[in-house]
């Protein structure tokens, strides 16, 4: 029998829990609805829910738990509205070599790239930001969608083929 | 052949993860395709997810759970306590409800308590109490004319417009009408004008007691029932208007009196069983003519 786990009821794990996954899985349900508002509201009815069955949650299931609730609530929202991500862009790392016209090229390039990754479905959006953007392993998504490794790294392949599709032509060399 | 992105579907996932074979990695570097999904996959990597605030999101679930442990009970308690206060009132409504027995004109009834008690009811008239409970508290509310027979008991009181009567066992006459008149027949009656009025006129058999707006008047009788429970009324030197008023009790009927002195002084009676023996009773001695309307029910009177 292994040592007693630490129970969720208690504020101050339920915090810790709170805490340490409230940040990634909003992120991962705003990668599939892209509505940071919509995300949040679905972590936090979450987390509410969680607290209430804090006496049947262990803690070592509670962030499986607490994916596969917003996974299944993201679902349940039919009337999610159409997918707009707004990604913050990352202050471009200035390099010296680049010209004024090129850094409005990048630019236009960027809002480009954002619009392509807007248009993959849910399920490729989702595998694809999660990797880049979060840097995230295949294994450790298949952990969180609950699906294998290969269906991730199929995903992952795909999105780039079709992103490559949209953007092919806007990319000179 | 060789594996290629267009043929192997996990390829783009292995070539961005670095777990291409070197030969796979060297061949896809020369393609022109490469550069592209390079670009895309270093210009992806530059995004960043959308800022979250940790902090303020666990305030707001705090917030909302201490809400929602709160609002369930006191809703609960408040509709518990809507309910209950419904419930109350409506029975306290009805245990504190009354009966009612109305005489229209010309109109006599007769009611027995529950404490064997007896109203005589005169007409355009109406006695109420209290349907439960009444034993506890006798009181009747009286409006018009009626003869009270009380059984020997406690507190026996009836609230009039002008005043409260209580009563030992006793019989008993009330006729609130313009004026207030008690008549004792029998044993001991208490008039008070209201709760905290100073005076109490005490009445035993053939005493009265008269009351109007501005004054009581007390006062002496000698007959043994009240004469409107033979089927007539009697007066004394009372006003024309009084018997003209009486008539409108017993009949149904209403006097045009144009320009005749209703201040005269009338002594006499009347009969509650026919009309025109009533009105010629009452007005030839008075010398006023009257003619009825052949319509209505107007009488109309002259010198």
């Amino acid at each position: 029998m292994p040592e007693k786990e630490p129970s969720i009821c208690e504020e101050k794990i339920y915090n810790q829990l709170f805490k340490k996954h409230y940040e990634p899985v909003t992120k991962y349900i705003y990668y599939k609805c892209g509505s940071l508002q919509q995300a949040e509201d679905i972590v936090q009815n979450v987390f509410i829910k969680l607290w209430k069955l804090c006496a049947t949650v262990t803690f070592s299931k509670a962030k499986a738990y607490i994916y596969k609730a917003c996974n299944n609530l993201f679902l349940n929202d039919v009337a999610h509205q159409k997918v707009v991500l707004k990604h913050q862009q990352d202050i471009a790392k200035s390099t010296d070599y680049e010209s004024p016209d090129f850094l409005i090229e990048v630019d236009e390039f960027r809002e480009k790239l954002k619009a392509a990754i807007n248009r993959l479905s849910v399920k490729e959006r989702e595998v694809f930001l999660l990797s880049r953007i979060e840097k995230k392993t295949y294994r450790e998504i298949a952990k969180l969608t609950g699906l294998t490794v290969k269906a991730i790294e199929r995903r992952m392949s795909k999105a780039l083929l079709e992103l490559r599709d949209m953007l092919g032509k806007e990319i000179k060399l | 052949m060789d594996k290629n992105y267009n043929t192997d579907e996990t390829f783009l996932a292995r070539w961005i993860s670095g777990e291409l074979s070197e030969a796979e990695r060297v061949a896809f570097e020369k393609t022109e395709a490469y550069k592209q999904f390079d670009i895309i996959n270093k210009e992806s990597q530059l995004l960043a997810g959308p800022d979250i605030d940790t902090e303020a999101a666990l305030k707001l679930v705090t917030l909302k759970l201490q809400e929602q442990q709160k609002k369930p009970k006191i809703i609960r308690l408040w509709y518990a306590v809507a309910a209950s206060i419904v419930i109350l009132i409506s029975l306290g409504t009805f245990l504190n409800s009354s009966k009612t027995h109305i005489t229209g004109i010309g109109e006599k009834t007769h009611i027995t308590l529950s404490d064997g008690s007896k109203v005589h009811l005169n007409a355009n008239s109406s006695v109420s109490y209290k349907r439960f409970f009444w034993l506890g508290n006798k009181e009747v509310n009286l409006r018009g004319e009626a003869y009270f027979s009380v059984e020997k008991g406690d507190g026996f009181t009836v609230n009039t417009s002008k005043g409260h009567i209580s009563v030992l066992g006793t019989q008993f006459n009330i006729k609130d009408r313009n004026e207030l008149e008690v008549k004792c027949y029998e044993g001991k009656v208490s008039f008070i004008k209201s709760a905290n009025a100073s005076k109490t006129y005490i009445l035993t058999s053939g005493m009265q007691v008269n009351v109007n707006d501005e004054h009581i008047y007390e006062g002496h009788f000698n007959h043994e029932t009240p004469n409107w429970k033979d089927g007539i009324s009697k007066f004394v030197n009372q006003p024309l208007s009084k018997v003209l008023e009486e008539l409108t009790y017993i009949y149904p009927i209403t006097f045009k009196t144009n320009s005749i002195n209703t201040d005269r002084l009338f002594s006499g009676s009347f009969t509650h069983n026919n009309l025109n023996t009533a009105l010629q009773t009452t007005l030839v001695p008075m010398g006023i003519t009257y003619k009825k309307s052949p319509t209505s029910n107007v009488i109309i009177l002259s010198e």
